[in-house]
């Protein structure tokens, strides 16, 4: 499997494991309307610090398990595939936040209008890293 | 638009040079050895300066690595 493969995948694993049971929380639990939501300031922090976590201990060990890999530069195909991927996802990004922008002017929350826009931020980055799994798969 | 596959002899000239390694081929043209599989089993087109690298690589015309096939029209 190529090193960029594997880096797709742990991006995907750790935004697996650090959103999706944020937003589970999210969605079971009734948004206030007061700010600050220190809550849910603290649930985001911690979304993102596990993130952080598992990409750099992810990286750590792909690149002892691999280091001649890690160093070489993307080449043609890799570009290729980045920017096929890239181009994706900002579709995804852009509809995401014209959306958004559609749902702002009838939300009084603050952390609706946020966690809307981090769901089509996560969405689109699940399409990048999606498009260069299944990339490399298909050319496998 | 014309349409059509491209194949390449690049598996068979490693052979004749000396069963050449796909990652020894891979780092004289500049590319990762994963690169070099999918070009040879067709998964991959590559640009055409890598295809010209190839060629060079075994010594040949470009034409003599790569060959394009037009699909027959109904």
């Amino acid at each position: 499997m190529p090193y960029r493969e594997k880096t797709a995948w742990l991006s995907l694993i750790a935004m697996a494991a650090a959103f999706g049971p944020y937003f589970a929380i999210v969605a079971m639990r009734s948004l206030p309307g007061a700010l600050p939501d220190l809550r849910q300031l603290g649930l985001l922090a911690v979304a993102a610090i596990l993130q952080m976590l598992i990409l750099g201990a992810g990286h750590l060990f792909l690149r002892r398990g691999s280091p001649q890999d890690a160093r070489t530069p993307p080449d043609e195909r890799d570009r290729a595939i980045m920017r096929r991927s890239i181009s994706s996802a900002y579709y995804v990004l852009i509809a995401g936040m014209i959306l958004v922008g559609c749902v702002m002017p009838f939300s009084s929350s603050g952390w609706s209008i946020v966690n809307a826009a981090l769901v089509m931020i996560v969405a689109a980055e699940v399409v990048h890293y999606g498009v260069v799994v299944l990339s490399y798969r298909r050319q496998a | 638009m014309m349409e059509g596959t491209i194949s390449n002899r690049i598996r068979v000239l490693r052979f004749h040079h000396g069963e050449m390694s796909q990652a020894e081929l891979g780092q004289r043209i500049g590319v990762t050895r994963q690169t070099v599989a999918a070009i040879e089993a067709g998964k991959y087109s590559p640009s055409l300066e890598a295809a010209f690298r190839i060629a060079q690589v075994f010594n040949l015309p470009l034409e003599e690595v790569f060959h394009w096939e037009a699909k027959a029209t109904p």
